[in-house]
């Protein structure tokens, strides 16, 4: 049997600047030692009642309860991937040992509701379903395996998204036994401080192939989750309804439940439109319900990125990350420039401030979190433990070459996966309470894997100071408001001030720089952008040019080995920046971004581990980042 | 598209094979005592249920003859096809028997109730999987490697001089800056190891208590560690984790049970596997 190392690799690599060997036990004296360092102006330990520590988790993984998920052959089953998450070793759909280099903090099993667990009867050829034709020509295709499960799958997925799905799958009594026996499973491994389980499952909404998916995420035990069956797209295509009955779920239950959308990369321009699902101009009704049920947004996964688009921001050279922008998500419909701003987070945020300045509220007031959408039942996001999109495309020689998506004659390869993401939590504790109100009040970020702890804290009287604290938590919270927060109204005369800081992932590459992304509506009503370096490693080798750009960090990535140096870059960067271009006038949001060095990518460790060759075309290396949740300012607020 | 040609072929084999195997069959039947189709009362209900539960209705006397007519023929073809082998290389059936098998192995793991001794035992024969970790409270003084380059374990080791043996000194000022704490109280070393890399984890629960030590190394870079005080690991009482204890004596139970229910059955057979001969010629090329 192959195996697959999990970590251990990069650990070694992490601090390559060891001592040059030779001891020196010479004593120096306090002059001495406090020349080598830099003195701190504030340390104030006591009564502090704001989140210390940020959680890692993720969101959105399916297991074999999902009709697709099983069909690609993943038996995994959500307790083998609730134990895989908190840290455990299990055995993949594909028979290899896989375990994470650490544990996570916590996980949403999001299994699709359309014909939830239903794929589980079928290939138990369950006799009640075994009249319908169709239900038995893919008992026969799931049982024969290989390309022929490959093919049954890929028809019943555009069977859900034409409808043409048989009715006697959808039977609520099915749904019913399965979900309630997972919302028991769910909480046998919430374990609160330790672990933390989330009811919830994934409404899986594509009309036309055009992705309006959203995983919907409970507070509650399974007393409350299973009071209900999952919404599901077959109830309704439409968000708003979705929200309706997220409604009654409070309702009837008492809890709280919150919807996160994702892959507008792959939606035609429809996840963040300008009109509703029925076509109608936005109002403040539907702006004001969005918000109150969708605070946040997943704006990286394994099905790319959706941070920007080079099209739309042409001047930010690291807009193209992990693109997927050839069509829809069944590529029924290829994409064009005009659909892209209704498709990437950044632009939508803009959108959001045009519509609050006309409608009054704004529907797009989004925080960001990453998950991996992964559907093998292993919440992996790290590049040198990449186990892939489904269970066809685990660890092989060969997987990077072989299409991920295949419709309609067009393709999308096993290289295009991106390794990605996680959902970073600022929580008091780790309880479903804590984390799933941390994230209503969006103070969360997405990276892109990598578990880098990020700050942001917007207000109007940060100086530079504040960065050398010890404790820039502190200052942040009483000085300003945290990512995913309202600047305070303005004081006459001033221009908002940021405190960022961002540490390494201790397993990972060091920083290369901290960006501040502003996006802001001028006094045309139109939306602008900017993108800020505002503070970066090695910053004495490291000028911004003429053209205001700042020199690349470099990179020590040896592709051939894969393997990297931590010799450039930082371990920690944090900096108090004031917005140069401030006009009071003006809407606005800020978010920051986090870029390490390049590391080598998933594709880099196949290439190492099996000895193979890729295409030019395959991408070797990567820079991983971090997105916060923005801070938004509002005139006259 | 290999298997799409090779099964076809092989049913028809199998096919041919079968009627030559009847027509031998059929000429010594009259000798055989006749074997009885009996359909029982009880089958009839469940035919009866099975179509109720389809067409919402319940049968007509006519329609409930032809289910009983009907499942007479499935019950004759299923013996002798059985009896021809027609089973033995189809893949849908020879799976769904096995998976068949392994639901109940499964099911009657999920009947047993554990007692509270078997829960004790269990919890005796796993302490690695229960024992609460090792808690720590310590301060931890950084040194970050871009700051001090080529000199940075001479630096650490300067300040660990400096610091001395002294548990007292305030040293929440000292060394570089980072978003770490600079003192943790009473935390586990699982978070100790998220925060700080478990390679780290492990180096400072080793550390005696009350003095300053180091430098120790983590994904950050060296650190200077005094640890104030350590809650030694142990193993919890039964009532403090009978939740988990349970579920992962189900989990094992279950695991255990299908492994036990195949080592059973494969008991009774000799096993020989007939490896191909190695290809010389493809191991030298």
């Amino acid at each position: 049997m192959r195996k697959v190392s999990t970590l251990g690799l990069c650990v070694t690599l992490v601090l390559a600047t060891s001592a040059s060997g030779q001891d020196d036990p010479t004593k120096h004296d306090e002059a001495q030692v406090s020349k080598n360092f830099q003195t701190p102006s504030y340390s104030p330990y006591a009564g502090r009642n704001f989140p210390t520590r940020v959680y890692f988790g993720d969101t959105h993984l399916h297991t074999a309860i999902s009709g697709d998920a099983f069909g690609f052959g993943n038996k995994v089953n959500a307790e083998e991937a609730l134990r895989f998450a908190r840290g455990e070793e299990i055995t993949s759909a594909g028979g290899l040992r896989v375990k994470l280099s650490r544990p996570l903090d916590f996980l949403v099993v999001a299994d699709h509701a359309e014909a939830y667990g239903a794929m589980i009867e079928v290939y138990a050829g369950n006799p009640a379903l075994m009249n319908d034709p169709t239900v038995k020509r893919w008992y026969g295709m799931l049982h024969a395996g290989g390309e022929q499960s490959f093919a049954a799958v890929m028809e019943m997925i555009q069977g859900v998204a034409d409808k043409s799905i048989p009715s006697i799958l959808l039977e609520k009594k099915f749904i019913r036994s399965i979900w309630e026996k997972h919302t028991g499973v769910v909480d046998r491994y919430n374990e609160p401080g330790q672990f933390t389980a989330f009811q919830g499952y994934e409404w899986s909404s594509h009309p036309g192939g055009n992705n309006l998916h959203r995983v919907v995420i409970m507070r509650d035990a399974a007393d409350k989750a299973k009071q209900v069956i999952p919404f599901s797209a077959f109830d309704s295509e439409n968000p708003e309804d979705l929200w309706k009955w997220m409604q009654a779920y409070e309702d009837k239950t008492g809890g709280s439940i919150l919807a996160i959308p994702h892959n507008g990369n792959l939606s035609s321009g429809t996840m963040f439109s300008t009109e509703t699902f029925r076509g109608n101009p936005l109002t403040k009704a539907y702006a004001q319900d969005r918000m109150q049920w969708e605070p946040l947004y997943e704006v990286t996964q394994i099905k790319g990125d959706g941070e920007a688009h080079p099209v739309l921001s042409p001047t930010d050279e690291f807009a193209d990350y992990e693109t997927w922008d050839l069509g829809n998500m069944d590529l029924s419909v290829l994409k064009t420039d005009s659909m892209l701003p209704g498709e990437y987070a950044r632009s939508a945020l803009k959108r959001g401030l045009k519509f609050e300045d006309r409608l009054g509220a704004n529907p797009f007031k989004f925080g960001m979190i990453g998950s991996t959408d992964s559907h093998t039942s292993l919440a992996t996001a790290a590049e040198e433990n990449f186990f892939g999109k489904h269970s066809g495309k685990e660890p092989t020689a060969d997987r990077w070459n072989h299409p991920i998506f295949d419709f309609n004659g067009l393709q999308i390869m096993g290289w295009q996966q991106a390794a990605s993401g996680y959902a970073a939590v600022w929580a008091t504790d780790n309880t479903r309470e804590a984390l799933f109100d941390a994230m209503q009040r969006k103070e969360t970020y997405a990276t892109t894997g990598s578990r880098m702890t990020v700050r942001f804290f917007g207000g109007w009287d940060f100086v530079p100071e504040d960065a050398a604290s010890r404790l820039p938590a502190d200052v942040g919270y009483r000085k300003g408001v945290p990512m995913g927060g309202d600047l305070a109204p303005i004081p006459a005369g001033s221009s908002p001030t940021f405190l960022v800081a961002a540490l390494k992932d201790p397993y990972n590459g060091n920083l290369d720089r901290i960006q501040i992304v502003k996006g802001w509506l001028d006094k045309d009503g139109q939306t602008q952008e900017r993108v800020y370096d505002v503070v970066w490693s090695d910053p004495d080798r490291r000028k911004p040019g003429a053209d205001g750009k700042l020199p690349l960090v470099g990179n020590t990535v040896n592709v051939k080995k894969a393997t990297w140096t931590n010799s450039i870059g930082a371990p920690e960067l944090i900096t108090v920046w004031k917005d140069p271009d401030f006009d009071a006038g003006h809407r606005a949001f800020y978010y920051a971004r986090v870029i390490e060095i390049p590391t080598p990518r998933w594709t880099a460790y196949d290439a190492f581990r099996f000895g193979v060759t890729m295409g030019t075309e395959v991408p070797m290396t990567t820079q991983e980042r971090a997105y916060t949740s923005p801070i938004w300012y509002t005139p006259g607020n | 598209m290999k298997r799409l040609l090779k099964e076809p072929l092989l049913h028809f084999l199998l096919l041919g094979a079968g009627l030559f195997a009847a027509s031998s069959f059929l000429s010594t039947r009259d000798e055989l005592p006749r074997d009885a189709i009996v359909v029982s009362a009880g089958k009839i209900e469940h035919l009866s249920a099975l179509y109720e539960r389809t067409w919402q209705r319940p049968p007509t006397a006519q329609e409930l003859e032809g289910l009983i007519n009907d499942f007479i023929r499935e019950e004759a073809a299923y013996r002798e096809g059985m009896a021809f082998g027609l089973d033995r290389d189809d893949t849908i059936i020879r799976r769904r028997i096995r998976q068949k098998l392994d639901f109940i192995a499964e099911d009657i793991a999920g009947l047993v109730e554990p007692s509270d001794d078997e829960l004790a035992a269990y919890l005796e024969t796993h302490p690695d999987d229960f024992r609460v970790d090792p808690r720590l409270t310590f301060r931890q003084v950084y040194l970050n490697p871009d700051q001090h380059g080529e000199s940075i374990e001479a630096d650490a080791r300067d300040l660990l001089s400096t610091l001395g043996g002294d548990a007292a000194i305030d040293a929440s000022s000292l060394g570089d800056r980072i978003m770490l704490e600079h003192d943790y109280r009473d935390v586990s070393m699982r978070e100790v190891a998220s925060l700080f890399g478990e390679q780290f984890a492990i180096a400072i629960v080793e550390l005696d208590p009350g003095s300053w030590e180091g430098p120790i190394e983590s994904g950050y870079g060296l650190h200077l560690v005094m640890i104030d005080e350590r809650t030694d690991a142990r193993l919890p009482e039964l009532d403090e984790v009978r939740d988990q204890v349970r579920r992962e004596w189900e989990h094992v139970r279950r695991l255990e049970m299908t492994e036990a229910f195949y080592r059973e059955m494969l008991d009774r057979y000799e096993i020989v596997v007939e490896w191909p001969e190695p290809d010389t010629k493809e191991r030298d090329s």
